[in-house]
């Protein structure tokens, strides 16, 4: 006898079979990390051509071969650690910890309406849940301690300000960036993505009734991600690289995939919650394909942001997220939830 | 046993491994930060619990607001104070151990009374749970209704807290004006 409820609803008893999910979530990561990929390589291409110049053209016709080129070169490079890290196996896990959140935050984006293949039932996303918003902060406050111990046990005085700065900063922001989509949860009246997804085919995209929540979704989420103009956890010119300055080769990739795909999975979420998901109003069938040309135009306006917005000073950040952002999308929540109740 | 008993009684005793060793090691170890990652470690593991529990809602904020927001802020104050700073035992029995002990005594009893009346088969219907049990929207109804009165007096006694935070904060703040002058 299970010493449990009866009913245990635990996430393996979705409609599709176990391992169709299994393999789903394989093609999923593969396809992330190939995005991370190549994400690397557009973002130099397009900020070499915002500075007026080519950016990465060596490797390959148009430099397409520049990923492969790094990964090898990154693979190659010696993995050395400094004498005094305080903990070997922490100094290790850190990394790994920051890239599996990462990854694993993306497994509840809704991708597509979902299909039956040879008789076979595949959801749109990896795994389905009711409460699958939640699921993706609580994955996100997790892999912040990635930051924080990567910069912290390594024992050096530029890690431990970029770590100490990322705490504050994602702290400070992670208010913030709940409390803006809390407008679309009321109006959907879900926490389900998927749910909430349906009811902007029901009704209109988010972004237009949401406008507000979306401009402080948009801010607090490169805040969250630390990306720049929010990226004082590792300004160069003043940290050298931050929390990470004490990782090299692959060490230092795995951070670097993990602030991509968290990007990655900020921006999905921001398609997801503001720009009707998979939708378009023609060829439902296409999800996925709506869904990544969307995706694309997101992950363009975080590079675009990048090449020309300076970074924020420190109690210029302090002060956007307390004063600014925490109030603006308390009194959005809290407008919309009057709308949604006397209209 | 079926297939997913099983996975469920694997999932249970490694929560439950988890659970009791990291609290072991919260107390065990010195470096203070290593006793708030064991901390973290045993917050999660509650949140598996609640999962078999059937309280997804509830194991999402656990880990969303516990071992997320709360675990943050100690690790950020732990690494900037420094966790080697230990202050030395002050020594003697204070009204906050005495405490303590009464409380896990409290614990400890209703553990006790709790496995007896499971052993007696007292507690076999509360197998029985409905369909919408622990998620948000019934969570958020009994808030309103049968708990309202704790919900609201914790929102007063956080209101406090933030409150005491920022006389504190004024009060360092003015100290040092006056320095100055």
């Amino acid at each position: 006898m299970s010493p449990l409820a009866t009913n245990v609803a635990l996430p393996l008893a979705a409609a599709e079979r176990w391992w169709v999910g299994a393999i789903e979530a394989f093609v999923v990561i593969m396809i992330l990390l190939l995005t991370f990929a190549f994400m690397t390589l557009i973002e130099r291409k397009l900020l070499g051509r915002f500075q007026l110049r080519f950016g990465p053209n060596r490797a390959g016709p148009f430099g397409v071969l520049q990923p492969f080129a790094d990964l090898i070169k990154l693979v190659r490079k010696a993995p050395f650690r400094p004498d005094r890290v305080i903990h070997p196996v922490l100094y290790l896990g850190a990394p790994a910890l920051s890239a599996t959140m990462a990854f694993l935050a993306f497994s509840v984006i809704p991708w597509g309406g979902g299909w039956e293949l040879y008789g076979f039932q595949i959801d749109g996303q990896v795994v389905n849940l009711p409460i699958s918003l939640i699921v993706i902060f609580a994955i996100g406050s997790i892999s912040s301690y990635g930051v924080l111990l990567g910069g912290w046990v390594s024992e050096s005085k530029y890690a431990l300000i970029g770590a100490m700065r990322a705490g504050a900063q994602l702290v400070s922001y992670e208010v913030a960036l709940a409390l803006s989509v809390l407008g679309v949860v009321l109006m959907s009246r879900s926490l389900s993505l998927t749910g909430i997804v349906a009811a902007q085919q029901r009704t209109i995209w988010y972004i237009v009734p949401q406008i507000v929540g979306f401009a402080c979704f948009a801010v607090a989420g490169v805040a969250e991600v630390g990306r720049a103009p929010f990226d004082l956890p590792e300004a160069e010119q003043e940290l050298v690289a931050g929390y990470h300055t004490e990782y090299s080769g692959m060490r230092w990739g795995l951070f670097q995939i993990a602030e991509y795909v968290h990007m990655i999975t900020i921006s999905a979420l921001m398609v997801t919650l503001f720009f009707g998901g998979w939708l378009f109003p023609v060829l439902h069938r296409f999800g996925p394909i709506w869904f990544v040309l969307k995706l694309a135009i997101v992950l363009f306006c975080f590079i675009w942001a990048r090449a020309t917005l300076p970074r924020l000073r420190y109690d210029q950040l302090m002060n956007l997220g307390w004063k600014v952002l925490l109030p603006v999308a308390t009194v959005n929540a809290v407008a919309t939830a009057f709308f949604v109740v006397l209209v | 046993m079926s297939a997913g008993n099983i996975l469920v009684w694997i999932v249970w005793f490694a929560a439950a491994v988890g659970c009791i060793g990291s609290a072991l090691a919260v107390v065990a170890f010195r470096n203070a930060l290593f006793s708030a990652l064991a901390l973290i470690g045993n917050l999660i593991s509650l949140a598996v619990f609640y999962l078999l529990l059937s309280a997804e809602f509830v194991a999402a904020a656990q880990v969303l607001i516990y071992a997320g927001a709360v675990m943050v802020m100690f690790l950020f104050v732990i690494a900037y104070v420094g966790w080697d700073k230990d202050i030395a035992w002050t020594g003697g029995p204070s009204w906050q151990t005495l405490g303590g002990v009464v409380a896990a005594a409290a614990l400890l009893t209703e553990l006790l009374v709790v496995i007896a009346l499971g052993a007696s088969n007292e507690l076999a219907h509360s197998n029985h749970v409905s369909a919408d049990f622990g998620s948000p929207a019934s969570i958020g109804r009994l808030f309103m209704s049968n708990h309202l009165l704790a919900f609201e007096v914790i929102s007063v006694v956080l209101l406090v807290a933030a409150i005491g935070g920022v006389i504190l904060g004024a009060q360092k703040r003015r100290d040092r004006k006056g320095v100055k002058r």
